[in-house]
């Protein structure tokens, strides 16, 4: 419901989303039957398409051409799907919007040529564009991408890290590919650097928010909603934002000190997702992520006003809002 | 050029290679990089044959050893057994690799190389995956699926560079690599994906022995046929067969004269 929702705000990009997905079919056509079925079950298994819908938006700032558009939405649309099928074995995850996984339906070994081919179809396609801006903004954020998940990897069960340690793993988690959405549709349809720039800390800023509400939702969310128990981030070791805030209560410290990387029963985690929905932890880090939200929402002030300017609006104010 | 100038050629590439690669949590927690000595000697090899040789060839030819690092990396992630933080990490420094390389070319502003990488790339990950399948593999597939995976990246780097030539010595030579590696893990009682396809598709697994040993007398007398008339340099060649494939089984002697 909430994925229609959000859907419904760019609905205006229908056309061009409808294009982006064809061609995003065709790219993930392989001579290997089985690379053809692991990609197109992952393809098929949809998903928000922000990192385009950002593409095009910000492209509308400039000399909009949906088919130079298309040459860097589908590209990053790629690289998210193959990050996904590669963390999907990190996590060992079963299931992905309510679909089995690659490494669940075949295996990890499986998953990962999925991943590497998904991730060489998007460096084939997006090197018909040969301005080298293009290609340092791609690269740097892939790059800072893996950091930021080798980081996540480094810092699970820490129950000692700095909210600013968290803060700097989600930029590179997620924020970044959000705000290289943002300034590869600017940079890819011509704009001035200032609306670049604007555009790039206006997705960062989203990200961040968006990451951090993510990270509540694990918290707030049924299990149903979630398609995977609450409070899974913290069983698996990953530290959050509501965690940190609510460390801050000596007691449920020492909750936290004693649940943390240990084989939890289901009513130890469902305690442990009571302690912090009890707290202040969750409404603190509301808070920052509405930081976030308002400095994303300044930026698009200072941007020409327009219809992609009003729709960048409504994502960000969702993203804001949403349940789960 | 002698044996020592070749092997100082290719420890000092494989160190910068390292070098682009470091990444401490990386190397803490995972076998980190491998550099596969044999590929870079290929990779070097207009250079040790004296052919033209640029800064830009050398950066390039680093980036491609980067890319069989990156591919690597992720044959090393076990198949089916629930993931320990080694294994995650070394996901990630496949990526990270991969990354790595984009980043090297697109700082050379060498685009069109990334494209063709990318695209060798997409042959060698359908073949690994064709492994994968539940078919029966025929004898000629496994071939064909250990010729690409082991030399097709190589041929785009030596067609980018106009060294075509070097694509039928490199072919034979690094198959033997990957075939007497096979060898060892049979011999070793270690499955391996493509002896899993070939005790498949021969009609008794214990044809298997017998089937790689004839495939590196067949590997080995193609690379000394193509060595023969390759107007390259005597110990160049002596050193590819007795340092890079040294046949153990029918060893056949290269003559001055030959």
């Amino acid at each position: 419901m909430e994925k229609v929702k959000l859907k419904l705000l760019y609905s205006e990009l229908r056309p061009e989303l409808d294009k982006i997905e064809k061609e995003l079919e065709v790219a993930v056509g392989s001579n290997s039957l089985l690379l053809n079925e692991a990609s197109l079950h992952l393809l098929q298994a949809g998903g928000k398409r922000i990192r385009p819908v950002f593409v095009l938006l910000a492209g509308k700032f400039g000399d909009y051409n949906v088919d130079v558009m298309k040459q860097v939405a589908v590209p990053l649309e790629l690289i998210h799907m193959a990050s996904l099928v590669h963390d999907d074995v990190i996590d060992d995850s079963e299931m992905r919007r309510g679909q089995t996984t690659v490494k669940a339906q075949w295996n990890n070994s499986v998953a990962m040529y999925t991943g590497d081919f998904i991730l060489a179809r998007a460096l084939e396609y997006i090197t018909v564009i040969e301005d080298p801006k293009i290609h340092d903004i791609l690269s740097k954020t892939m790059i800072e991408v893996c950091r930021g998940e080798i980081i996540q990897i480094e810092d699970k069960y820490k129950l000692d890290q700095t909210v600013r340690d968290y803060l700097r793993r989600i930029k590179r988690k997620t924020a970044l590919l959000i705000s290289s959405s943002c300034e590869l549709g600017a940079t890819v349809s011509g704009t001035d650097a200032e609306t670049a720039a604007r555009l790039r800390r206006f997705g960062y800023f989203i990200g961040m928010s968006f990451q951090i509400t993510d990270d509540i939702l694990d918290f707030t969310s049924s299990d149903e909603e979630l398609g995977k128990p609450a409070g899974s981030d913290f069983i698996q070791g990953n530290i959050t934002l509501p965690v940190l805030f609510a460390r801050k209560d000596p007691l449920i410290y020492g909750r936290l000190k004693e649940a943390v990387g240990k084989d939890m029963t289901d009513s130890e985690r469902k305690e442990i997702v009571e302690l912090i929905r009890t707290s202040p932890a969750l409404e603190e880090a509301k808070s920052l992520s509405d930081q976030y939200l308002n400095k994303a929402l300044k930026e698009l002030m200072l941007l020409p006003k327009g219809n992609a300017n009003k729709t960048m609006r409504n994502i960000a104010l969702f993203i804001g809002k949403r349940k789960f | 050029m002698n044996d020592l100038q070749i092997h100082s050629k290719i420890t000092s590439m494989e160190i910068d290679v390292l070098q682009a690669l470091h990444q401490r949590t990386l190397e803490k927690y995972t076998a980190g990089p491998s550099i596969d000595r044999a590929r870079l000697f290929f990779l070097l090899l207009p250079f040790f044959d004296g052919k033209q040789w640029s800064d830009d060839m050398e950066d390039s030819a680093k980036t491609v050893a980067i890319v069989y690092a990156a591919l690597h990396a992720h044959d090393q992630v076990e198949e089916d057994s629930p993931i320990s933080k080694s294994q995650q990490l070394t996901v990630l420094a496949g990526d990270f690799y991969s990354g790595i390389y984009y980043q090297m070319l697109s700082n050379s502003n060498n685009i069109k190389l990334i494209q063709l990488l990318a695209s060798g790339i997409i042959g060698v990950s359908e073949k690994k995956a064709s492994l994968y399948e539940k078919t029966i593999m025929p004898v000629a597939g496994i071939e064909s699926a250990a010729e690409v995976i082991e030399t097709e990246l190589l041929k785009v780097f030596y067609d980018y560079y106009g060294c075509s030539q070097y694509s039928a010595i490199a072919k034979p030579a690094l198959e033997y690599v990957y075939f007497s590696n096979q060898l060892d893990s049979f011999r070793n009682g270690v499955e391996t994906k493509i002896l899993r396809k070939l005790n498949l598709a021969l009609p008794l697994p214990l044809y298997s022995e017998r089937w790689l040993l004839d495939k590196l007398d067949s590997l080995h007398s193609e690379l000394t046929k193509v060595l023969d008339v390759h107007p390259m340099d005597f110990n160049l060649k002596n050193f590819m067969l007795h340092q890079i494939t040294p046949h153990q089984h029918l060893a056949e002697q290269l003559t001055r004269e030959g």
